[in-house]
């Protein structure tokens, strides 16, 4: 399972790296995930497409980092590496203090399952499971039952998302907004180091997308979750404690929080000038 | 570890003029389809020849009753055998069809009326079905000369001149080219209900609630099965008095199988729920054993093609060794061994006949569990994304298919032992086997444990491999596909 072609590569880099540095870690720069000299290339020869280029980032922890871009500037891409779903050609990427980079699969599923929650932009539920078995699934997966610490959080989560009464609800009896709430209460059960959400925002309606970006802001603020989201959405953005620019496969720009029309201003400039 | 195999469905307008034989689905349906005409050809050679064989027996040759019962037994298998044939080759296709909805949705999108489009599956239906009869009448004659060859060796009164051009192979040939080219028709109904607006979000199958409300078909279905229960009984009775009683039992069951398999909607899925509370409580059991009851219309005919197959096998297992009691229990002295080395030949070739039923309900099965894997790519990237480990995917499949299987084998054996019985009681309940010799009347169900034992078997091996191909499929699923922008 771990005989993955290019692991033992791999597995060579992070052994040479850490020969007789004593490294900084991702937790003692007070980020819950960063990326390293980050490179991926699809293709060879003629038709190489890069989709990152030398790209060293990190998610600060407790904060609500907004990853903008447009298609193609490799966001997803990078999103992919960070939460473990896609491996780079060059680089390393950390979740927390674990180098993800040399991971084969049942590790990087099982730090997926414990460590990092996901929130896409639709199709996040399971249809065969009613509400509540979406949001436990993490903790199924694993074989175990949530401990009393978790289960209180669970059911604080339950209570702030208003899903009370929508427990025993399968996905398709629930609205879209419904839904996401049930995504966002699964991606936070577990406490993960990082929360991945991909244009959570995509499939609802503004108002129902502005109470999404609300909760997620707020599980930042109240919580300290750590939270990444990737979108094209100026409003969505604007939600974020920081925003990171892409561009062509770079960090383009790194700006504090910022309203959505100065991220529309942005972003249009940077589509006139590319 | 991101190996995605991307399914490209190739369509009619965008392949050559034959390029969706290659659809994923027409192939097996192809199989199927040559599978089944080989069924029934082979099934009708091999009872004109057992007919034959039992003409020749030195015992049985001058009993008028018998070579009656051998005539009758010819057209009862083979509308067995063209039954089957048309129900497994009938379900394959409907599945092709609900697995084909995005890209008949796309050509709707694109401009396609929704009439020539059903059109097109029912052109695509005929040359299935006579591509498959075609093959399997070649395969099932070559079959059939190979064990007629192997029969002259075994059997002392080898039936000389016996003919393999028997005019009624023609049925399960003509019927199953027929059958397949109807089954895509009556499948095809479901092309008039797809919208094109489904090619743009998921394609939603329909729900239990929606199934469930054809309240018409689950009437239909009960008044089969209640119909045909009282034909079983009846024939029973009758058989008590005169063979004949196996016609009205034959119908009985007909009917009663029909309403079986036509509710199966009905019937299957309390089945289903049951055998998956054997499963355990952890999520991949509980994920494997939701499934089946997601789609519960695509699970019961999954699980009926092997019941028929079940059933079938552990009837004529069954009918034979209780139909050799009913003989016994005529005399109180033993009867010679050559009396029943026609029954025994019979049951042997009745068992090679477990393997090619089996083997349309694996195709079938396959067909079935692999579509069913890859209309769900992403709801197993979403699984592997938050966390289902490839080995949680593998276990996942392989009890999706367990499920199916067990709940089919259990209750094929159940209905083949009542079917079994019904049949060797209502044909030889008034029959002496030797005119001085006094009826059995009643007698309780034999049931043979080695017949029984090797369909249990082959049933686990068909588990293993019809989870084989899906497995590989849903293990090469990458979690990005979760993130999937259609």
């Amino acid at each position: 399972m771990y005989a993955d072609a290019s692991s033992g590569r791999r597995a060579g880099t992070v052994a040479e790296n850490s020969v007789g540095v004593m490294e900084i870690t991702t937790t003692d720069l007070g980020l819950a995930a960063r990326v390293q000299h980050l490179k991926k290339t699809y293709g060879s020869g003629e038709g190489t497409v890069r989709a990152l280029d030398d790209v060293s980032v990190g998610i600060r922890r407790g904060q609500f980092t907004a990853i903008m871009g447009p298609s193609g500037s490799g966001k997803s891409t990078l999103m992919h590496i960070m939460a473990g779903l896609d491996s780079p050609s060059e680089g390393r990427a950390w979740i927390g203090d674990t180098d993800i980079t040399g991971l084969g699969d049942l590790e990087l599923t099982i730090l997926r399952r414990r460590r990092v929650g996901f929130i896409f932009q639709a199709f996040n539920l399971v249809p065969t499971l009613d509400a509540l078995g979406n949001i436990m699934l993490p903790f199924e997966l694993d074989g175990r039952r949530p401990s009393a610490i978790e289960r209180a959080r669970i059911d604080g989560l339950i209570d702030s998302l208003g899903l009370g009464s929508r427990l025993n609800h399968r996905p398709h009896q629930l609205s879209g907004g419904q839904q996401q709430r049930v995504a966002i209460a699964r991606a936070l059960a577990t406490a993960p180091d990082l929360v991945f959400a991909d244009e959570p925002t995509g499939n609802l309606d503004s108002k129902t997308g502005r109470e999404v970006l609300q909760l997620l802001a707020s599980a930042s603020r109240e919580h300290g979750q750590s939270i990444a989201m990737v979108t094209h959405d100026a409003i969505a953005a604007s939600h974020a404690d920081r925003v990171l620019y892409l561009g062509d496969g770079r960090i383009v720009a790194d700006h504090p929080r910022q309203t959505a029309e100065e991220i529309s201003a942005y972003m249009l400039a940077a589509e006139v000038a590319a | 570890m991101t190996a995605v195999a991307t399914v490209v469905p190739e369509t009619a307008a965008t392949g050559p003029r034959l390029g969706w034989l290659r659809d994923r689905g027409m192939g097996a349906s192809i199989l199927v389809a040559a599978l089944s005409a080989a069924f029934g050809v082979i099934l009708v050679e091999v009872t004109a020849y057992i007919g034959a064989v039992l003409q020749a027996d030195p015992f049985i040759g001058d009993s008028g009753t018998l070579a009656f019962i051998v005539a009758l037994l010819s057209v009862l298998l083979t509308a067995v055998a063209m039954y089957v044939a048309a129900i497994v080759t009938a379900n394959t296709f409907a599945t092709i069809i609900a697995g084909r909805t995005r890209q008949i949705a796309l050509m709707r999108l694109i401009g396609a009326t929704a009439r020539s489009q059903r059109a097109q599956v029912g052109r695509q239906g005929f040359i299935v079905g006579v591509l498959g009869a075609g093959i399997g009448l070649l395969a099932g004659l070559v079959l059939a000369a190979v064990g007629v060859q192997i029969g002259a060796q075994f059997l002392d009164n080898d039936p000389s001149g016996f003919s393999l051009a028997q005019p009624f192979i023609a049925l399960p040939v003509v019927g199953v080219a027929l059958t397949t080219w109807a089954a895509a028709w009556a499948g095809s109904r479901r092309v008039l209900s797809v919208t094109p607006l489904q090619a743009l979000g998921g394609s939603v199958e329909r729900t239990h609630d929606e199934v469930s409300g054809k309240a018409g078909r689950h009437i239909g279905s009960w008044i089969l099965v209640i119909t045909g229960a009282v034909l079983l009984a009846a024939g029973v009775v009758i058989g008590l008095v005169s063979p004949l009683g196996v016609v009205v039992a034959f119908l009985g069951g007909i009917l009663s199988f029909t309403g079986l398999v036509l509710g199966a909607v009905m019937f299957m899925p309390p089945v289903l729920r049951l055998v998956g509370r054997l499963f355990g409580t952890s999520a991949t059991a509980r994920l494997a054993a939701e499934n089946a009851l997601r789609y519960p219309e695509r699970s019961s005919r999954m699980a009926i093609g092997v019941v028929m197959g079940v059933t079938l096998v552990t009837m004529f297992a069954v009918a034979l060794e209780s139909a050799k009691r009913l003989m016994m229990s005529q005399v109180t002295g033993e009867i010679p061994e050559e009396f029943f080395a026609p029954f025994d030949a019979f049951a042997s070739i009745m068992m090679v006949l477990v393997a090619v039923s089996a083997v349309i309900a694996a195709v079938g099965l396959v067909n079935l569990l692999t579509i069913g894997v890859v209309q769900r790519r992403r709801e197993l990237g979403l699984l592997r994304s938050i966390g289902l480990s490839n080995a949680q995917v593998r276990t996942m499949v392989l009890l999706e298919a367990t499920h199916i299987t067990v709940t089919a084998t259990l209750t094929g054996l159940v209905l083949g032992v009542v079917y079994g019985w019904i049949a060797a009681q209502s044909l030889l309940g008034s029959v002496p086997t030797l005119p001085e010799f006094t009826p059995a009347g009643l007698v309780a169900p034999q049931i043979p444990w080695i017949p029984v034992v090797i369909i249990v078997v082959a049933t686990a091996v068909l588990t293993l491999v019809a989870a084989a191909t899906p497995t590989r499929l849903a293990t090469r699923v990458a979690p990005v596909e979760a993130l999937a922008a259609d």
